[in-house]
């Protein structure tokens, strides 16, 4: 209780509690937010043959309480909220409660059946790991844990559903129904789980016991089951991360699938403006998210124990497993010609006779639904999604650095921010400001800078311990000398490096709300949004749909592979000979 | 003597509730070696940096060349530190794995305003040469260098400030047995010609029988004893 | 005293093309305690892990180590690896670690590995064995950390103990300590004792014979009485004169001018002659063997001509 107060006192703490308090006050304040007049929505939705005349529409506005401004439509609602009431719908005029209370259940069976998938995969790829005792499977759960969920779900829906047919593609009737939407959201959360653990294993079993444990005679399967616990228990808060990452996959796949679970009826409360059931859907994800991270707190602290909650654990650096350079070099050129020579086409002009073209010289990947070149397309949507990526990248480096000075309040916000995917971030953003490129760079902007800020807390914490500040100081150097000349050098340019190899992954980010209508509007060339629209036609023109999708993919491979060097090499001394390995 | 180079007095380290210096009073005069030392967490370190300032105790006098030091802010401070320099434990760690020899020699040189673009360079080339490093080598990085070259790397650093005092912590228990000799060597000809005052730490008995003139011995954050080597310059063997 | 447990014969290990080890034959005597010196990057580490069959799986070794025990590690030979303080899993209370070890090695219960597991703590001067059993790493003092270590590499009893630089980075009182355990375990058991060190000063007062290690190579090899009284590599000389000794203080030591090589650039010749002040053309030219002399073995064209006392010949090395 009182280790309690005393985390809860301290910035970090104090941190979380705002941001939390922050994120529901937007919640609350949606309908005022989005600034713009949803009577006329309503008015339709209620009764399609009403006239829209001025007295019709101050009712709608009097009777959703918007007439009243901000703080009185927040307390009204926080009011009702701590009765259990989440309000009407606007457009089915219904209770939100029970419709919150059925998606979530549906999104719970989703999740369940999702993570026993990811466990299983990740116990497959950590197990040779165990068995070998060294090397790691780290490359290829990396790559698992980068495909987005909404390029698995569209790919595996192509596969087995459309193609091979041996899957019901959509709707939630029974067993068979939750195969394809469990993999799809199961494989990245399992590629994720397992790059972690392969990730800390090899270091775990470099640690000074494994040898005195070896030397000593003890069996390789008795030091492989101790390194396993070894790495668990700091892990676990990540494990958490991981969950809750599945409510943001849930929106996209639940609308691949046409699940009817919490995430796809967010989402549709988002597209149709039906703010009452969007605010309850958002809340409803926002305490499955919490709840997980207060489940991870708890089992990490069963797993340590009364003896070993106070020793301190932490894992030994890990050296997450690299490629050969010529890997990302590679996927990068190949990216870059493609995009480099769809740049130079017209992705808007439409030629209705030559609809759904196989590839030929004219076209080298096809047209699609209108008769555009979808290489065109593709070439301008790398444009439109990797420059605002870049963009976003940028402004989260300065966060990061910024931030990276107060490790307190770092903390504090980067907690809430791994807390919120970015798909829902993004459906409020949309939600608000309606969907655009704006708002989806802002979603991922959002949430994409706490890696950075805790990379450079870490960088700042290491020089301003080392002996050499330590020297500054006593030959009288001021703090502004040794800020400029000592520590903002050691630590701006790896998280400039950092920041640069998270461009990938920030631009699936992107993808991935283009995909779900949340950011460029159609006819746009947006990545993502190229993917959804390409479904529509996807057995007549597969190529049309596996174009973006493998674009996708490569980006997801380039993300996975560049980001292995992100830690970068430690210029100390090298190891004058390998002797105490 | 008349007064000494550096006198402490009743010095008070407290990190946390835990109280690792408690009442340690010494003195030590110009061109003379004071030992301190102890097993580890017997406070000798905590002595070290609270008498640098570097750590500002929670009690207690520490006065240099006649000023009390810990009723000084910061910035009263800053001009006074070139005349006491540390010495570290470990030689990679104490100079920036970024900056080239020669420029972590020149740097107390710029901050202190002393370096001019004609004469710098000269006297950061004669430096290096006074601690027995070739000024060649003032081209590499710490991680191009040897652990012994390191060292005495870190000591032209700490005698580009033209210092008084050293506190030399631990300064060659990371060295291997054949270089240790040459820098305890050379910390011995520096002191000769330059009547440097050393504070130095060291949990090696055999070393710092050899090397100080007085030796306080520290349990828990209080001296217990105080003793003298054999007096040097009796005939060697 | 002559009964050979393990037999070293040319071992050479190499990293990536590097030999590092290059070239070593000794043997391990039933209840003796042979020191292995030599300065960082001598290849000492190394070459005590090949004893162990430990050495890391990129390093390709040639050359034998008879009989092989790495199948019979706990039972025939166990390691206490360096730095004794992170050498104990954190997550695993004591005592379970040293059961794993038990029952890695012998069939017996749960129950009886426990019993034996306390039993070794209780040897090794753990108070109230029993109960710290069930504690974990970090709630042990730091000297009994060491001793545990010690406990779990010799629960099993095994015949020939190899402990690397296990008093490295610690404060005399300490080493003292953890050196007298060691003899006390070895004694017991009737083992033998591989110690590896830099420390000279250990090596006069724990070890019966000596291997002074050099670039990879054995420099002399003979007993502690022999070799640390009378050195004939000049490489051992200039160790044991730029140790400060106790009688008449010097205000400077006679030391080893220069540094040791990096494994992959030694010079030609005898990898000592840079640094030797001794060295003849030979020296640059040819690698010395091992060759007895005077009751030890010396690899040094000119070990005839070593002083007495040796530390005459480095007095003069000062820089200028």
């Amino acid at each position: 209780m009182k280790r309690l107060a005393q985390r809860l006192a301290g910035p970090a703490g104090l941190t979380r509690l705002v941001c939390l308090a922050a994120v529901v006050t937007a919640v609350g304040l949606l309908p005022w937010l989005s600034g713009r007049d949803p009577a006329l929505t309503v008015l339709r939705a209620r009764s399609a043959e009403q006239e829209p005349t001025r007295e019709a529409l101050d009712a709608v506005r009097r009777d959703l309480g918007l007439d009243a401004g901000p703080l009185a439509l927040l307390t009204g609602w926080a009011a009702a909220l701590a009765h259990g009431d989440l309000g009407t719908s606007w457009v089915s005029g219904t209770e939100v409660l029970p419709a919150v209370t059925a998606g979530l259940q549906v999104s719970l069976g989703l999740m369940g059946a999702a993570l026993g998938v990811a466990v299983a995969l990740a116990a497959t790829l950590v197990a040779p790991v165990l068995l070998r005792g060294r090397g790691s499977a780290g490359g290829l759960a990396a790559m698992l844990a980068a495909v987005p969920e909404f390029l698995l779900a569209t790919v595996a829906l192509l596969v087995c559903g459309v193609w091979l047919g041996w899957l019901p593609t959509s709707g939630w009737q029974g067993p068979e129904h939750l195969v394809l939407p469990a993999l799809a959201l199961g494989v990245p959360a399992g590629g994720l789980l397992g790059r972690l653990v392969a990730d800390a294993l090899p270091a775990v079993l470099g640690e000074r016991w494994v040898e005195l444990w070896r030397g000593a005679g003890v069996s390789g399967a008795r030091i492989a089951a101790a390194a396993l616990r070894r790495v668990l228990p700091p892990l676990v808060p990540q494990f958490g991360m991981a969950a809750v990452g599945l409510t943001g996959g849930a929106v996209a796949v639940e609308t691949v699938f046409a699940v009817p679970g919490i995430g796809r009826t967010a989402l549709g409360a988002a597209k149709s403006q039906d703010l009452p059931l969007l605010q309850g859907a958002v809340l409803a994800l926002l305490l499955l998210g919490l709840i997980t991270g207060a489940a991870a707190a708890l089992l990490r602290r069963r797993l340590l124990g009364p003896a070993l909650r106070d020793a301190g654990l932490t894992l030994p650096r890990a050296r997450p497993a690299r490629t050969h350079p010529a890997i990302p070099l590679a996927l990068f050129t190949v990216l870059a010609v493609t995009i480099g020579w769809g740049v130079l086409r017209d992705p808007y002009a439409v030629d209705t006779t030559l609809r759904l073209a196989a590839p030929s010289w004219a076209h080298p990947l096809g047209t699609d639904g209108l008769g555009r070149d979808v290489l065109a397309r593709l070439g301008h949507g790398a444009w439109a999604t990797v420059g605002t990526a870049a963009a976003v990248c940028l402004l989260s480096l300065l966060a990061g650095l910024a931030l990276g000075f107060l490790p307190g309040v770092a903390a504090g916000a980067a907690d809430i921010a791994n807390a919120l995917p970015p798909v829902i971030v993004g459906i409020l953003v949309a939600a608000a400001a309606g969907p655009g490129t704006g708002g989806a760079a802002l979603a991922v902007g959002l949430i994409s800078w706490p890696p950075l800020a805790a990379h450079a807390a870490a960088l700042v914490r290491e020089v301003r311990a080392s002996a050499f500040l330590t020297a500054q100081r006593a030959i009288g150097a001021t703090p502004w000398w040794i800020l400029t000349r000592h520590v903002l050098p050691s630590v701006a340019a790896p998280v400039a490096r950092h920041a640069l190899l998270r461009l990938p992954g920030i631009a699936l980010a992107l993808a991935s709300l283009g995909f779900l209508g949340l950011g460029a509007p159609p006819p746009a060339p947006e990545w993502g949004l190229l993917l959804d629209e390409s479904r529509a036609y996807v057995e007549r023109a597969p190529w049309a749909a596996l174009a973006p999708a493998i674009a996708l993919a490569l980006l997801a491979a380039l993300a996975v592979t560049a980001a292995a060097y992100a830690q970068g090499r430690r210029t100390s001394r090298p190891k004058e000979a390998p002797i105490h390995v | 003597m008349n007064e000494p180079l550096l006198d402490v007095r009743d010095l008070v380290v407290r990190h946390g509730t835990v109280t690792a210096v408690d009442g340690v009073s010494f003195t030590l005069a110009a061109g003379e070696t004071l030992a301190l030392n102890g097993p580890s967490g017997c406070g000798k370190s905590s002595t070290a940096a609270a008498v640098l300032q570097l750590r500002r105790p929670d009690a207690g006098e520490v006065r240099f060349e006649g000023r009390e030091l810990t009723s000084l802010t910061d910035r009263e401070l800053r001009p006074l530190r070139p005349r006491m320099q540390p010495v570290f434990q470990d030689p990679y760690g104490s100079l920036s794995p970024r900056h080239r020899i020669r420029d972590a020699v020149a740097e107390p040189l710029k901050v202190q305003g002393r370096w001019t673009t004609a004469e710098g360079p000269a006297r950061v080339a004669e430096l290096l040469d006074r601690v027995g490093l070739d000024p060649a080598y003032g081209d590499r990085r710490p991680h191009e260098l040897s652990g012994g070259q390191c060292q005495r790397a870190g000591i032209a650093r700490a005698l580009a400030s033209e210092p008084r005092l050293l506190v030399l912590d631990e300064p060659v228990s990371a060295l291997d047995p054949s270089v240790r000799a040459g820098v305890l060597n050379l910390l011995a000809d520096l002191q000769d010609e330059l009547a440097l005052g050393y504070l130095f730490i060291c949990h090696d008995h055999a070393v710092v029988r050899h090397f100080a003139d007085r030796v306080v011995e520290l349990r828990e954050g209080r001296v217990t004893s105080e003793w003298r080597p054999r007096s040097p310059g009796a005939a060697p063997r | 005293m002559s009964d050979v447990l393990l037999s070293v014969h040319d071992l050479r290990i190499a990293f990536a093309g590097t030999e590092v080890v290059r070239g070593l034959s000794f043997d391990v005597r039933a209840g003796e305690t042979l020191a292995v010196v030599g300065e960082s990057g001598a290849g000492k580490s190394l070459a005590a892990r090949a004893l162990l069959g430990m050495v890391p799986p990129e390093a390709t070794t040639t050359g034998t180590v008879r009989p092989d025990l790495s199948a019979e590690r706990g039972r025939r030979i166990a390691l206490i690896p360096q730095d004794a303080l992170s050498a104990l899993s954190p997550v695993h209370p004591v005592g379970d670690q040293l059961a794993a070890a038990v029952r890695s090695v012998r069939r017996v219960s749960r129950a009886e590995a426990r019993s034996l597991a306390v039993a070794a703590l209780d040897r090794v001067g753990i108070p109230d064995a029993a109960r710290r059993a069930r504690a974990h790493p970090h709630e042990y003092s730091g000297g009994m950390r060491q001793r545990a270590v010690i406990a779990m590499a010799t629960v099993n009893e095994p015949d020939v103990v190899v402990a690397d630089e296990p008093t490295t980075a610690l404060d005399p009182g300490r080493r003292e300590q953890v050196l007298r355990v060691l003899a006390e375990r070895r004694e017991a058991a009737g083992a033998a004792l591989v110690l590896v060190t830099h420390d000279l000063d250990v090596v006069r007062r724990h070890a019966d014979r000596v291997l002074v290690m050099y670039a990879g190579r054995a420099a002399e090899l003979g007993p502690v009485t022999e070799v640390l009284t009378r050195p004939r590599a000049p490489y051992t000389a200039g160790l044991l004169a730029s140790l400060p000794q106790d009688g008449p203080r010097l205000r400077r030591l006679p030391a080893l001018p220069g540094t040791p090589p990096a494994p992959g650039a030694l010079p030609p010749g005898c990898a000592f002659a840079p640094r030797c002040p001794l060295a003849a053309d030979v020296c640059r030219t040819a690698e010395p063997e091992l060759r007895p002399l005077h009751g030890r073995l010396v690899a040094c064209h000119r070990a005839e001509d070593v002083p007495h006392p040796a530390a005459t010949l480095f007095e003069e090395s000062r820089p200028a």
